[in-house]
Protein backbone atom coordinates (compact mmCIF):
# COMPACT_ATOMS: atom_id res chain seq x y z
CA UNK A 1 0.00 0.00 0.00
CA UNK A 2 2.79 2.33 1.22
CA UNK A 3 4.21 1.52 -1.88
CA UNK A 4 1.92 1.98 -4.12
CA UNK A 5 1.08 5.75 -2.52
CA UNK A 6 4.99 6.69 -2.97
CA UNK A 7 4.67 5.15 -6.62
CA UNK A 8 2.26 7.59 -7.25
CA UNK A 9 3.84 10.58 -5.53
CA UNK A 10 6.59 10.39 -8.19
CA UNK A 11 4.72 10.14 -11.01
CA UNK A 12 3.24 13.45 -9.82
CA UNK A 13 5.96 14.96 -8.86
CA UNK A 14 7.73 13.51 -12.58
CA UNK A 15 4.11 14.86 -14.74
CA UNK A 16 3.59 18.10 -12.92
CA UNK A 17 6.44 19.28 -10.73
CA UNK A 18 9.70 18.55 -12.41
CA UNK A 19 10.02 20.78 -15.40
CA UNK A 20 7.45 22.86 -13.94
CA UNK A 21 5.22 21.21 -15.98
CA UNK A 22 1.76 22.06 -14.25
CA UNK A 23 2.56 25.66 -16.02
CA UNK A 24 1.72 23.94 -19.33
CA UNK A 25 -1.65 22.59 -18.46
CA UNK A 26 -2.38 26.41 -16.74
CA UNK A 27 -1.14 27.73 -20.15
CA UNK A 28 -3.03 25.37 -21.97
CA UNK A 29 -6.48 25.70 -19.96
CA UNK A 30 -6.30 30.04 -20.69
CA UNK A 31 -6.00 29.60 -24.06
CA UNK A 32 -8.88 26.73 -24.02
CA UNK A 33 -10.96 29.30 -22.08
CA UNK A 34 -9.80 32.48 -24.52
CA UNK A 35 -10.87 30.47 -27.74
CA UNK A 36 -13.93 29.24 -25.91
CA UNK A 37 -14.97 32.98 -24.62
CA UNK A 38 -14.22 34.92 -28.01
CA UNK A 39 -15.89 32.23 -29.81
CA UNK A 40 -18.60 32.09 -27.93
CA UNK A 41 -19.07 35.98 -28.60
CA UNK A 42 -18.20 35.72 -32.27
CA UNK A 43 -20.79 32.89 -32.74
CA UNK A 44 -23.49 34.88 -30.88
CA UNK A 45 -23.15 37.78 -33.52
CA UNK A 46 -22.96 35.33 -36.50
CA UNK A 47 -25.73 33.52 -35.01
CA UNK A 48 -28.38 36.53 -34.34
CA UNK A 49 -27.43 38.38 -37.51
CA UNK A 50 -28.10 34.88 -39.40
CA UNK A 51 -31.18 34.18 -37.19
CA UNK A 52 -32.81 37.72 -38.17
CA UNK A 53 -32.28 37.30 -41.94
CA UNK A 54 -33.75 34.00 -42.18
CA UNK A 55 -36.96 34.67 -39.99
CA UNK A 56 -37.61 38.13 -41.36
CA UNK A 57 -37.49 36.44 -44.88
CA UNK A 58 -39.89 33.81 -43.47
CA UNK A 59 -42.15 36.30 -41.99
CA UNK A 60 -42.08 38.94 -44.41
CA UNK A 61 -42.42 37.10 -47.44
CA UNK A 62 -45.20 38.16 -48.83
CA UNK A 63 -44.55 41.67 -48.21
CA UNK A 64 -41.24 41.18 -49.80
CA UNK A 65 -42.69 39.47 -52.87
CA UNK A 66 -45.60 42.04 -53.15
CA UNK A 67 -43.31 45.17 -53.24
CA UNK A 68 -40.55 43.05 -55.13
CA UNK A 69 -38.11 45.26 -56.68
CA UNK A 70 -34.25 45.51 -55.13
CA UNK A 71 -35.32 44.73 -51.67
CA UNK A 72 -37.11 41.29 -52.41
CA UNK A 73 -33.58 40.34 -54.64
CA UNK A 74 -31.34 41.27 -51.45
CA UNK A 75 -33.16 39.48 -49.19
CA UNK A 76 -33.11 36.49 -51.35
CA UNK A 77 -29.90 36.31 -51.86
CA UNK A 78 -28.98 36.62 -48.15
CA UNK A 79 -31.40 34.31 -47.32
CA UNK A 80 -29.74 31.95 -49.84
CA UNK A 81 -26.20 32.80 -48.60
CA UNK A 82 -27.17 31.88 -44.54
CA UNK A 83 -29.20 28.42 -45.55
CA UNK A 84 -25.68 27.50 -47.32
CA UNK A 85 -23.44 28.67 -44.45
CA UNK A 86 -25.42 26.56 -42.52
CA UNK A 87 -25.61 23.65 -44.28
CA UNK A 88 -22.08 23.64 -44.94
CA UNK A 89 -20.43 24.56 -41.60
CA UNK A 90 -23.12 21.66 -39.75
CA UNK A 91 -22.32 19.00 -42.45
CA UNK A 92 -18.84 18.96 -42.01
CA UNK A 93 -16.39 18.09 -39.24
CA UNK A 94 -15.08 20.75 -37.07
CA UNK A 95 -12.13 19.84 -37.56
CA UNK A 96 -11.61 19.39 -40.99
CA UNK A 97 -13.16 23.42 -40.81
CA UNK A 98 -10.46 24.16 -38.59
CA UNK A 99 -7.96 22.78 -40.72
CA UNK A 100 -9.29 24.26 -43.82
CA UNK A 101 -9.10 27.75 -41.87
CA UNK A 102 -5.66 27.23 -40.70
CA UNK A 103 -4.41 25.67 -43.59
CA UNK A 104 -5.67 27.34 -46.48
CA UNK A 105 -7.91 30.58 -45.29
CA UNK A 106 -5.42 32.13 -43.06
CA UNK A 107 -2.57 30.21 -44.86
CA UNK A 108 -0.49 33.26 -44.35
CA UNK A 109 -1.16 34.54 -40.80
CA UNK A 110 0.56 33.57 -37.49
CA UNK A 111 -1.36 34.39 -35.39
CA UNK A 112 -2.89 30.95 -34.10
CA UNK A 113 -5.10 31.67 -31.15
CA UNK A 114 -7.11 34.34 -33.53
CA UNK A 115 -7.40 31.51 -35.75
CA UNK A 116 -8.80 29.15 -33.81
CA UNK A 117 -11.46 31.71 -32.14
CA UNK A 118 -12.35 32.23 -35.68
CA UNK A 119 -13.08 29.05 -36.55
CA UNK A 120 -14.32 28.00 -33.68
CA UNK A 121 -16.51 31.18 -33.71
CA UNK A 122 -17.92 30.45 -37.49
CA UNK A 123 -18.51 26.93 -36.37
CA UNK A 124 -20.21 28.03 -33.09
CA UNK A 125 -22.12 31.06 -35.28
CA UNK A 126 -24.51 27.77 -37.08
CA UNK A 127 -25.35 26.46 -34.59
CA UNK A 128 -26.05 29.75 -32.24
CA UNK A 129 -28.32 30.70 -35.58
CA UNK A 130 -31.06 27.76 -35.36
CA UNK A 131 -30.94 27.95 -31.69
CA UNK A 132 -31.53 31.72 -32.02
CA UNK A 133 -34.31 31.01 -34.70
CA UNK A 134 -36.30 28.08 -33.04
CA UNK A 135 -36.79 31.16 -30.41
CA UNK A 136 -37.85 34.19 -33.00
CA UNK A 137 -40.66 31.51 -34.45
CA UNK A 138 -41.65 30.24 -30.99
CA UNK A 139 -42.65 33.81 -29.94
CA UNK A 140 -45.98 34.05 -30.28
CA UNK A 141 -47.43 35.79 -34.03
CA UNK A 142 -49.57 38.22 -31.90
CA UNK A 143 -46.77 40.09 -30.48
CA UNK A 144 -45.36 40.70 -33.80
CA UNK A 145 -49.18 41.89 -34.67
CA UNK A 146 -49.35 44.01 -31.43
CA UNK A 147 -46.11 45.42 -32.46
CA UNK A 148 -46.56 46.05 -35.65
CA UNK A 149 -50.38 47.49 -35.36
CA UNK A 150 -48.81 50.07 -33.24
CA UNK A 151 -46.60 51.24 -35.72
CA UNK A 152 -43.38 49.83 -35.07
CA UNK A 153 -41.46 49.01 -38.45
CA UNK A 154 -40.11 45.09 -38.38
CA UNK A 155 -37.05 46.13 -37.34
CA UNK A 156 -38.57 47.93 -34.19
CA UNK A 157 -40.90 44.91 -33.58
CA UNK A 158 -37.93 42.59 -33.10
CA UNK A 159 -35.56 44.61 -31.20
CA UNK A 160 -38.57 45.86 -28.42
CA UNK A 161 -40.19 42.93 -28.10
CA UNK A 162 -39.41 39.80 -30.01
CA UNK A 163 -35.91 39.22 -28.84
CA UNK A 164 -35.96 40.70 -25.48
CA UNK A 165 -38.71 37.57 -25.29
CA UNK A 166 -36.41 35.49 -27.35
CA UNK A 167 -33.40 36.01 -25.77
CA UNK A 168 -34.93 34.64 -21.99
CA UNK A 169 -36.45 31.49 -23.92
CA UNK A 170 -33.07 30.98 -25.69
CA UNK A 171 -30.35 31.49 -22.81
CA UNK A 172 -29.91 28.58 -21.11
CA UNK A 173 -29.45 26.16 -24.11
CA UNK A 174 -27.08 29.00 -25.56
CA UNK A 175 -24.85 28.68 -22.17
CA UNK A 176 -25.48 25.17 -23.52
CA UNK A 177 -23.86 25.56 -26.48
CA UNK A 178 -21.23 27.44 -24.77
CA UNK A 179 -20.58 23.89 -22.22
CA UNK A 180 -20.34 22.76 -25.68
CA UNK A 181 -17.99 24.88 -27.73
CA UNK A 182 -15.54 24.89 -24.20
CA UNK A 183 -15.27 21.02 -24.93
CA UNK A 184 -14.89 21.25 -28.66
CA UNK A 185 -11.90 23.46 -28.75
CA UNK A 186 -9.74 20.28 -27.63
CA UNK A 187 -9.35 19.69 -31.40
CA UNK A 188 -7.34 23.33 -31.39
CA UNK A 189 -4.02 21.32 -31.12
CA UNK A 190 -4.71 19.59 -34.71
CA UNK A 191 -3.26 22.95 -35.71
CA UNK A 192 -0.91 22.97 -32.96
CA UNK A 193 -2.27 25.76 -30.33
CA UNK A 194 -1.27 24.34 -27.38
CA UNK A 195 -4.83 24.31 -25.45
CA UNK A 196 -5.74 22.12 -22.27
CA UNK A 197 -5.67 18.72 -24.58
CA UNK A 198 -2.72 19.59 -26.12
CA UNK A 199 -0.77 20.61 -22.76
CA UNK A 200 -1.48 17.19 -21.63
CA UNK A 201 -0.64 15.81 -24.08
CA UNK A 202 2.52 17.31 -24.48
CA UNK A 203 3.31 16.21 -21.03
CA UNK A 204 2.43 12.49 -21.78
CA UNK A 205 5.02 12.71 -24.31
CA UNK A 206 7.79 14.19 -22.67
CA UNK A 207 7.03 11.67 -19.38
CA UNK A 208 5.95 8.96 -21.23
CA UNK A 209 3.59 8.55 -18.28
CA UNK A 210 -0.19 8.45 -19.80
CA UNK A 211 -2.70 8.62 -16.76
CA UNK A 212 -1.67 11.58 -14.74
CA UNK A 213 -2.05 14.00 -17.59
CA UNK A 214 -4.60 12.74 -19.61
CA UNK A 215 -6.68 11.85 -16.04
CA UNK A 216 -5.79 15.24 -14.69
CA UNK A 217 -6.77 17.01 -18.25
CA UNK A 218 -9.90 15.33 -17.90
CA UNK A 219 -10.72 16.04 -14.40
CA UNK A 220 -10.45 19.62 -15.51
CA UNK A 221 -12.99 19.80 -18.26
CA UNK A 222 -14.91 17.96 -16.00
CA UNK A 223 -14.47 20.23 -12.78
CA UNK A 224 -15.83 23.35 -15.83
CA UNK A 225 -18.09 21.97 -16.98
CA UNK A 226 -20.26 20.78 -13.83
CA UNK A 227 -19.50 24.09 -12.45
CA UNK A 228 -21.11 26.08 -15.59
CA UNK A 229 -24.29 23.19 -15.92
CA UNK A 230 -24.51 24.19 -12.15
CA UNK A 231 -24.70 28.06 -12.84
CA UNK A 232 -26.84 27.50 -16.24
CA UNK A 233 -29.35 25.38 -13.78
CA UNK A 234 -29.44 28.56 -11.46
CA UNK A 235 -29.62 30.62 -14.20
CA UNK A 236 -32.89 28.53 -15.85
CA UNK A 237 -34.74 28.67 -12.42
CA UNK A 238 -34.53 32.27 -12.02
CA UNK A 239 -35.30 33.00 -15.46
CA UNK A 240 -38.51 30.78 -14.81
CA UNK A 241 -39.42 32.39 -11.30
CA UNK A 242 -39.68 35.97 -13.30
CA UNK A 243 -41.90 34.92 -15.39
CA UNK A 244 -44.62 34.43 -12.65
CA UNK B 1 -46.39 66.53 -37.50
CA UNK B 2 -48.46 68.61 -40.14
CA UNK B 3 -46.13 67.76 -43.17
CA UNK B 4 -46.87 64.19 -42.78
CA UNK B 5 -50.68 65.16 -42.70
CA UNK B 6 -50.51 66.66 -45.44
CA UNK B 7 -50.49 63.56 -47.45
CA UNK B 8 -54.34 62.97 -46.70
CA UNK B 9 -57.07 63.43 -49.27
CA UNK B 10 -59.77 63.85 -46.65
CA UNK B 11 -63.17 62.52 -48.63
CA UNK B 12 -65.75 62.56 -46.04
CA UNK B 13 -64.48 58.90 -44.93
CA UNK B 14 -62.08 57.76 -42.86
CA UNK B 15 -61.44 54.42 -44.28
CA UNK B 16 -62.75 52.72 -47.04
CA UNK B 17 -62.05 49.53 -49.22
CA UNK B 18 -62.38 49.45 -52.87
CA UNK B 19 -63.57 45.53 -54.41
CA UNK B 20 -61.34 43.55 -51.46
CA UNK B 21 -60.15 39.98 -52.38
CA UNK B 22 -58.25 37.86 -50.41
CA UNK B 23 -57.16 34.85 -51.84
CA UNK B 24 -55.08 31.56 -50.35
CA UNK B 25 -53.21 28.67 -51.80
CA UNK B 26 -53.85 29.91 -55.50
CA UNK B 27 -57.35 31.24 -55.14
CA UNK B 28 -58.90 28.13 -54.16
CA UNK B 29 -59.75 29.30 -50.82
CA UNK B 30 -61.45 33.30 -51.28
CA UNK B 31 -61.53 34.55 -47.81
CA UNK B 32 -62.35 38.02 -48.74
CA UNK B 33 -63.96 38.15 -52.49
CA UNK B 34 -65.42 41.46 -53.63
CA UNK B 35 -65.37 43.87 -50.29
CA UNK B 36 -66.35 48.01 -50.95
CA UNK B 37 -66.88 49.23 -47.13
CA UNK B 38 -67.03 53.05 -46.27
CA UNK B 39 -66.54 54.44 -43.09
CA UNK B 40 -67.30 58.20 -41.53
CA UNK B 41 -65.36 59.55 -39.15
CA UNK B 42 -67.23 59.00 -35.31
CA UNK B 43 -69.22 55.77 -37.03
CA UNK B 44 -69.07 52.52 -34.93
CA UNK B 45 -69.30 49.58 -37.48
CA UNK B 46 -70.07 46.64 -36.00
CA UNK B 47 -69.50 43.19 -38.49
CA UNK B 48 -70.88 39.99 -37.27
CA UNK B 49 -70.85 36.89 -39.54
CA UNK B 50 -70.34 33.08 -38.74
CA UNK B 51 -67.11 31.75 -39.06
CA UNK B 52 -64.98 32.19 -41.90
CA UNK B 53 -67.28 34.65 -43.20
CA UNK B 54 -64.08 36.63 -43.68
CA UNK B 55 -64.97 39.24 -41.01
CA UNK B 56 -61.52 38.90 -39.00
CA UNK B 57 -59.86 38.95 -42.81
CA UNK B 58 -61.55 42.27 -43.22
CA UNK B 59 -60.66 44.09 -40.55
CA UNK B 60 -56.96 42.92 -40.42
CA UNK B 61 -56.59 44.15 -44.11
CA UNK B 62 -57.55 47.47 -42.75
CA UNK B 63 -54.33 47.83 -41.31
CA UNK B 64 -52.74 45.41 -43.91
CA UNK B 65 -51.55 43.08 -41.07
CA UNK B 66 -53.25 40.99 -43.98
CA UNK B 67 -52.08 41.63 -47.62
CA UNK B 68 -55.15 41.77 -49.88
CA UNK B 69 -54.84 40.08 -53.51
CA UNK B 70 -56.33 42.63 -54.76
CA UNK B 71 -58.09 46.08 -54.40
CA UNK B 72 -58.25 49.02 -52.33
CA UNK B 73 -57.76 49.80 -49.16
CA UNK B 74 -57.66 54.20 -48.17
CA UNK B 75 -57.39 55.66 -45.29
CA UNK B 76 -58.46 59.16 -45.25
CA UNK B 77 -58.47 58.97 -48.89
CA UNK B 78 -54.79 57.60 -48.99
CA UNK B 79 -54.28 53.82 -50.22
CA UNK B 80 -52.46 52.75 -48.03
CA UNK B 81 -52.17 49.14 -49.80
CA UNK B 82 -50.28 50.53 -52.77
CA UNK B 83 -47.05 49.31 -53.11
CA UNK B 84 -43.47 51.40 -51.52
CA UNK B 85 -46.56 53.06 -48.73
CA UNK B 86 -44.94 53.28 -45.22
CA UNK B 87 -47.93 51.92 -43.59
CA UNK B 88 -46.05 51.90 -40.13
CA UNK B 89 -47.27 55.83 -40.47
CA UNK B 90 -50.65 55.09 -41.19
CA UNK B 91 -50.65 51.98 -38.76
CA UNK B 92 -49.84 54.49 -35.39
CA UNK B 93 -53.26 56.42 -36.04
CA UNK B 94 -55.18 53.15 -36.16
CA UNK B 95 -55.58 51.66 -33.21
CA UNK B 96 -56.23 47.82 -32.79
CA UNK B 97 -57.68 45.12 -30.03
CA UNK B 98 -56.78 41.65 -30.46
CA UNK B 99 -58.55 38.40 -29.28
CA UNK B 100 -55.78 37.58 -27.22
CA UNK B 101 -55.14 40.75 -25.88
CA UNK B 102 -51.40 40.26 -27.32
CA UNK B 103 -50.16 42.38 -24.63
CA UNK B 104 -45.94 42.09 -24.19
CA UNK B 105 -45.11 39.89 -21.12
CA UNK B 106 -41.97 41.50 -20.34
CA UNK B 107 -42.84 44.99 -19.76
CA UNK B 108 -45.21 45.96 -16.91
CA UNK B 109 -48.60 47.69 -17.57
CA UNK B 110 -47.16 51.59 -17.90
CA UNK B 111 -44.41 50.04 -20.01
CA UNK B 112 -46.98 48.48 -22.28
CA UNK B 113 -48.40 51.77 -22.92
CA UNK B 114 -45.56 53.92 -23.09
CA UNK B 115 -43.26 52.12 -25.35
CA UNK B 116 -44.70 52.81 -28.32
CA UNK B 117 -45.24 56.95 -27.91
CA UNK B 118 -42.22 57.01 -26.72
CA UNK B 119 -40.42 55.42 -29.53
CA UNK B 120 -42.61 56.60 -32.07
CA UNK B 121 -43.99 59.80 -31.18
CA UNK B 122 -41.15 60.34 -29.69
CA UNK B 123 -42.82 61.89 -25.92
CA UNK B 124 -40.94 62.19 -23.22
CA UNK B 125 -41.07 59.36 -20.92
CA UNK B 126 -42.72 61.78 -18.35
CA UNK B 127 -45.31 62.79 -21.30
CA UNK B 128 -46.16 59.26 -22.03
CA UNK B 129 -47.23 58.07 -18.57
CA UNK B 130 -48.76 60.60 -17.35
CA UNK B 131 -51.23 59.78 -20.47
CA UNK B 132 -50.93 56.46 -20.15
CA UNK B 133 -51.97 57.16 -15.94
CA UNK B 134 -54.93 59.07 -17.10
CA UNK B 135 -56.22 56.63 -19.15
CA UNK B 136 -55.44 53.80 -16.76
CA UNK B 137 -57.77 55.65 -14.25
CA UNK B 138 -60.76 55.38 -16.90
CA UNK B 139 -60.44 52.19 -16.62
CA UNK B 140 -60.21 51.74 -12.85
CA UNK B 141 -56.79 50.19 -13.17
CA UNK B 142 -54.28 52.80 -12.78
CA UNK B 143 -53.50 50.78 -9.06
CA UNK B 144 -51.80 47.83 -11.44
CA UNK B 145 -49.46 50.12 -13.38
CA UNK B 146 -46.02 48.54 -12.05
CA UNK B 147 -47.64 44.88 -12.77
CA UNK B 148 -47.17 42.86 -15.64
CA UNK B 149 -49.64 41.17 -18.01
CA UNK B 150 -49.23 37.62 -16.33
CA UNK B 151 -50.69 39.19 -13.28
CA UNK B 152 -54.33 40.36 -14.59
CA UNK B 153 -57.27 38.70 -15.16
CA UNK B 154 -58.22 37.97 -18.86
CA UNK B 155 -60.91 41.53 -18.72
CA UNK B 156 -58.13 43.42 -17.03
CA UNK B 157 -55.57 42.30 -19.87
CA UNK B 158 -57.85 43.51 -22.82
CA UNK B 159 -59.08 46.46 -21.04
CA UNK B 160 -55.23 47.47 -21.20
CA UNK B 161 -54.77 46.22 -24.52
CA UNK B 162 -57.55 49.04 -25.56
CA UNK B 163 -55.85 51.75 -23.67
CA UNK B 164 -52.26 50.53 -24.61
CA UNK B 165 -53.78 51.53 -28.16
CA UNK B 166 -55.11 54.73 -27.44
CA UNK B 167 -51.91 56.16 -26.10
CA UNK B 168 -51.10 56.22 -29.57
CA UNK B 169 -54.01 59.12 -29.80
CA UNK B 170 -55.80 56.81 -33.32
CA UNK B 171 -58.19 57.98 -35.54
CA UNK B 172 -59.92 54.67 -35.55
CA UNK B 173 -60.12 51.62 -33.70
CA UNK B 174 -60.34 48.29 -34.75
CA UNK B 175 -61.57 45.48 -32.65
CA UNK B 176 -61.35 42.03 -33.39
CA UNK B 177 -63.35 39.62 -31.21
CA UNK B 178 -62.23 41.91 -28.34
CA UNK B 179 -64.46 39.61 -26.20
CA UNK B 180 -64.33 35.89 -27.91
CA UNK B 181 -61.53 34.81 -25.38
CA UNK B 182 -63.17 36.20 -22.14
CA UNK B 183 -64.86 33.77 -19.37
CA UNK B 184 -68.13 35.26 -19.29
CA UNK B 185 -68.49 37.19 -16.34
CA UNK B 186 -65.56 39.31 -17.71
CA UNK B 187 -67.16 40.57 -20.96
CA UNK B 188 -69.03 43.34 -19.44
CA UNK B 189 -66.01 45.24 -18.15
CA UNK B 190 -64.81 45.61 -21.54
CA UNK B 191 -68.03 46.19 -23.49
CA UNK B 192 -68.14 49.10 -20.97
CA UNK B 193 -64.76 50.45 -21.99
CA UNK B 194 -65.64 49.57 -25.68
CA UNK B 195 -69.19 52.08 -25.33
CA UNK B 196 -67.62 54.81 -23.65
CA UNK B 197 -65.08 54.99 -25.95
CA UNK B 198 -68.03 55.11 -28.54
CA UNK B 199 -69.90 57.96 -26.86
CA UNK B 200 -66.64 59.75 -26.99
CA UNK B 201 -67.24 59.79 -30.40
CA UNK B 202 -64.43 57.34 -31.24
CA UNK B 203 -64.26 56.03 -34.80
CA UNK B 204 -64.70 52.37 -34.55
CA UNK B 205 -64.70 48.96 -36.27
CA UNK B 206 -65.78 45.90 -34.20
CA UNK B 207 -66.16 42.55 -35.41
CA UNK B 208 -67.80 40.80 -32.64
CA UNK B 209 -70.31 37.82 -31.37
CA UNK B 210 -71.93 40.32 -28.81
CA UNK B 211 -75.37 41.24 -30.48
CA UNK B 212 -76.28 43.19 -27.39
CA UNK B 213 -73.16 45.48 -27.62
CA UNK B 214 -74.04 45.42 -31.74
CA UNK B 215 -77.70 46.98 -30.54
CA UNK B 216 -76.78 49.10 -28.33
CA UNK B 217 -73.46 51.03 -30.14
CA UNK B 218 -73.19 50.45 -33.76
CA UNK B 219 -74.45 52.76 -36.41
CA UNK B 220 -74.30 50.49 -38.58
CA UNK B 221 -74.21 46.30 -38.82
CA UNK B 222 -72.35 44.61 -41.98
CA UNK B 223 -73.33 41.12 -41.83
CA UNK B 224 -70.50 39.14 -43.90
CA UNK B 225 -70.81 35.48 -45.04
CA UNK B 226 -68.36 33.51 -47.52
CA UNK B 227 -66.09 35.98 -47.91
CA UNK B 228 -68.93 39.11 -49.25
CA UNK B 229 -71.16 41.61 -47.27
CA UNK B 230 -74.85 39.74 -47.74
CA UNK B 231 -76.44 42.39 -45.67
CA UNK B 232 -76.14 46.04 -44.23
CA UNK B 233 -78.10 48.82 -42.49
CA UNK B 234 -78.52 49.74 -39.34
CA UNK B 235 -78.85 47.81 -36.27
CA UNK B 236 -83.06 47.98 -35.94
CA UNK B 237 -82.82 46.89 -39.96
CA UNK B 238 -80.74 43.95 -39.71
CA UNK B 239 -81.84 42.51 -36.24
CA UNK B 240 -85.39 43.12 -36.36
CA UNK B 241 -86.09 42.97 -40.42
CA UNK B 242 -83.56 41.30 -41.67
CA UNK B 243 -84.38 40.23 -45.32
CA UNK B 244 -81.47 37.93 -46.62
CA UNK B 245 -82.46 34.65 -45.90
CA UNK B 246 -78.64 33.33 -44.96
CA UNK B 247 -78.73 36.50 -42.18
CA UNK B 248 -82.33 35.23 -40.75
CA UNK B 249 -80.82 31.78 -40.28
CA UNK B 250 -77.62 33.05 -38.86
CA UNK B 251 -79.29 35.34 -36.15
CA UNK B 252 -81.82 32.47 -35.48
CA UNK B 253 -78.87 30.44 -34.68
CA UNK B 254 -77.50 32.44 -32.12
CA UNK B 255 -80.35 34.24 -30.49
Amino acid sequence: MKEKFIELKEEFVLNFIDGGRWKWLVDGLGNTLIITLFATLIGALIGVIIATVRSTYDKNFETLQKNGGIGYYVMKVLNGICKVYLAVIRGTPVVIQLLIIYFIVFAKSNNDLFIAIFAFGVNSGAYVAEIFRGGIMSIDNGQFEAGRSLGFNYVQTMIYIVIPQTIKTVLPTLCNEFIVLLKETSVAGYVGIMDLTKAGDLIRGRTFSAFMPLIAVALIYLTIVLILTKLVSILERRLRRSER
Amino acid sequence: MNDENNIYKDDGFIIETKDLKKYYKDGTIKALDGVSISVKPGEVVVIIGPSGSGKSTLLRSLNLLEIPTEGEVLFRGVDISAKHVNINLHRQKMGMVFQHFNLFPHKTILQNMTLAPIKLLKKTKEEAEKKAIELLQKVALADRADAYPSQLSGGQKQRIAIVRALCMEPEVMLFDEPTSALDPELVGEVLDVMKNLAKEGMTMLCVTHEMGFAKEVADRVIFMADGVIVEEGTPGEIFTSPKNPRLQQFLQSIL
